[in-house]
């Protein structure tokens, strides 16, 4: 993919386009508002990084500004405010993301792949399916080597948000704002544990695990192998 | 800065009290002036008409066949008039005297000023004349004004003792008001100069007189019996951040320094690396729950409240943990009562936070198998949410100190946790105007957060 990044500081910026690069993607790197409003509306990218605090033009008016242009590539904002109120004023400058400093890259990583393979078109789906896992959108039906599988609905919910990111790497931190709404940390294994009650209903009575753990970042479900 | 208070004339009482002063006195002797020129108007007047109406009676006493008559007359009238107050003079047509004082010449006819040097009136005795015709002869009445000056001269003089004493009055009286006032501003400035040296107990002085000078000093003082709670609490919270953050970044210190000498002798340090991680995590989160308490209480916030029922947020949060709880040897149980709406003003993200935050901390400090009841009641007025437990509870005396920042029971420090678990309940709770009150439930710890109720939004 192609990245823009707009970060003003060398470490951290340094920090994050090696890791972009050495996961195969395209980055470009400015360290100015201004200049990432210029880059933005006369190239394509496929997601838009941004720092809330950066030199010129400060990340919040930055997007709006690009947004204004009409241009509607996806964009994460990063904050070391750690503001209550930063995900909201993010989402309303036309952010479809935030992430608040310190993060791990996995979890930068996790979330670029995540808006930047987001089907253009909004096309509603009715089904997904992954190998032998079936799951009915409408029917809110899974169903595995053609059994039915029982689930609650936030089991429901936890299920389709990894089908949906088949191949990726769901990060804890996703799943919680995702599936459950929590936009903070809990302190207990909630993940974890619903983790653990959906694979006993999808992954254990069959030959094949799909739902897979990365270490210290989060999950993946997909095909082994 | 004390030159400056004590340098009188730079005192806003004082130079209020001498502009106003100033200004009476202005008004005082201006009215003044006006009357004294309309009195002195006056008195011309009356002695004008005096002096015509002597004239016309001497001048009565002529006929065309005694002319001795007005000689008599004038005659009489000087007589009468031995102090020289009223003189009068009678010439023939060549200028010689028939009778009276003196010898006018020279006066036009009708009324004049001149003065006069006549034996027994002072030299120079200034004197107003009407001269006029009788017959073939010249008569002139002058009446003395001295009178008129001296009457003058009273009025003049009372006025200008009456300015003395007024100014006198107004400048002491004004004087002592203001130096009233200036000593309770002083006082309000030596309490405002402690303050700013650090003395955060210094309270100025009230008065009781509930004027306002002490409505505004007993604004201040609130203003600064909050702020010293607040710094009180800022060096509490700052101390406890300093001890709480040096244990895990002591220990983080020894993991990385075990690295350098594993890394030095080429051996593996994952192990190292998880830990530091960890460690770090966990300063973070320390940190990021200060930050988010902090902005909670600055009250930014309230602008997104909307109007919400918290049956669901309740269930949400029951419905998560309750596999948690099982999962740690615990049970979590909810009850809301199905199809009743319980309203409240406010954060639903912030509520959940509270509630996730409460039950962590049942499951966190409670042994296995204690069983952890979460539940919604209202009285009309308050919708209570309740999170109950059977476990150890809290001992009575602890109860209000388990919400300041970064507080730890001495049986819980073993345990993970950062100790801002319940301040951040606190923050939530005091931003939505909730009460929150905990109960002895013998055994177990009963948290009821009361939140005033709202009716419904309209749909």
């Amino acid at each position: 993919m192609r990245l823009l990044l707009v970060e003003d500081d060398p470490r951290t910026a340094d920090y994050i386009v090696r890791g972009l690069t050495e996961a195969g993607h395209v980055c470009d790197l400015l360290r100015d508002g201004h200049d990432g409003l210029f880059a933005a509306t006369r190239n394509a990218y496929d997601v838009i990084v941004a720092d809330r605090m950066v030199p010129g033009l400060d990340g919040l008016s930055m997007i709006k500004a690009v947004r204004a242009a009409g241009i509607h590539t996806p964009a994460i904002f990063l904050t070391s405010i750690g503001g209550v109120d930063d995900r909201v004023e993010g989402l309303e400058a036309g952010g479809d993301d935030y992430l608040v400093k310190p993060f791990a890259f996995s979890e930068l990583l996790a979330r670029i792949n995540a808006l930047g393979r987001r089907p253009a078109a909004q096309e509603q789906k009715t089904a997904l399916r992954v190998a032998d896992l079936e799951m009915d959108l409408i029917q809110r039906r899974v169903t595995r080597q053609g059994q039915l599988i029982d689930l609650q609905p936030r089991e429901f919910s936890l299920l389709e948000v990894l089908m949906r990111g088949e191949g990726r790497v769901i990060t804890r931190t996703m799943l919680l704002e995702r599936v459950w709404d929590f936009h903070f940390d809990p302190k207990t294994s909630v993940v974890e544990t619903h983790i653990s009650r959906l694979r006993a209903k999808v992954d254990r009575p069959f030959d094949v695990p799909l739902i897979h753990t990365v270490r210290n970042t989060g999950y993946s479900l997909h095909v082994p192998g | 800065m004390s030159e400056t208070r004590s340098s009188l004339l730079r005192s806003t009482p004082f130079r209020l009290a001498l502009t106003f002063a100033f200004l009476f006195l202005l008004a005082f002797i201006l009215s003044g002036a006006v009357v004294y020129q309309l009195m002195s108007a006056s008195l011309a007047r009356q002695l004008d008409q005096s002096i015509k109406e002597t004239y016309s009676l001497i001048a009565a006493t002529y006929s065309e066949t005694d002319k001795e008559d007005l000689t008599t007359a004038v005659k009489d009238h000087a007589q009468f008039s031995q102090d020289k107050d009223q003189i009068f003079s009678l010439t023939d047509s060549a200028g010689n005297r028939l009778a009276g004082d003196f010898t006018a010449s020279g006066l036009p006819e009708g009324f004049s000023m001149f003065a006069a040097d006549l034996p027994g009136v002072p030299k120079g005795t200034e004197y107003r004349a009407y001269s006029g015709t009788v017959g073939n002869s010249n008569l002139t009445v002058a009446f003395s004004l001295s009178e008129t000056d001296d009457l003058e001269m009273i009025v003049l003089m009372s006025f200008g003792w009456g300015t003395l004493f007024i100014s006198g009055v107004a400048i002491a009286g004004g004087a002592v008001l203001a130096s009233r006032v200036q000593r309770r501003l002083d006082g309000i400035a030596s309490t405002m100069d402690d303050v700013s040296h650090g003395r955060l107990d210094a309270r100025i002085p009230l008065i009781g007189s509930g004027d306002d000078i002490d409505a505004v000093s007993a604004q201040v003082n609130a203003a600064l019996d909050r702020l010293s709670a607040l710094v009180d609490g800022m060096r509490e919270v700052s101390a406890n951040i300093a001890h709480d953050l040096k244990t895990p970044l002591n220990r983080l210190q020894m993991i990385l320094e075990s690295a350098a000498d594993k890394t030095a002798s080429g051996e593996d340090v994952s192990v190292e690396l998880t830990d530091a991680r960890a460690e770090s995590q966990q300063i973070n989160s320390t940190f990021d729950a200060l930050l988010r308490i902090a902005q909670i209480e600055a009250g930014a916030r309230k602008a997104r409240f909307v109007d919400l029922d918290v049956g669901p947020v309740v269930e949400t949060i029951g419905e998560v943990y309750a596999d948690v709880a099982e999962d740690d040897g615990k049970s979590l149980s909810t009850s809301v009562v199905p199809d009743t709406k319980w309203y409240i003003h406010g954060d639903r993200d912030l509520l959940m936070q509270m509630l996730a935050n409460l039950v962590e901390n049942a499951l966190r400090h409670c042994p296995p198998g204690t069983a952890i009841g979460l539940s919604v009641t209202g009285d009309g007025s308050h919708v209570l949410i309740h999170v109950r437990d059977n476990g150890p509870g809290i001992p009575a005396g602890e109860r209000e100190k388990v919400f300041r920042r970064l507080y730890r029971l001495d049986t819980s420090r073993t345990t993970p946790g950062s100790g801002l678990g319940l301040s951040l309940v606190k923050a939530v709770a005091d931003l939505h105007g909730a009460a929150i009150t905990l109960e002895d439930r013998n055994p177990g710890l009963g948290v009821t957060v009361s939140f005033p109720a709202v009716r419904a939004p309209v749909a």
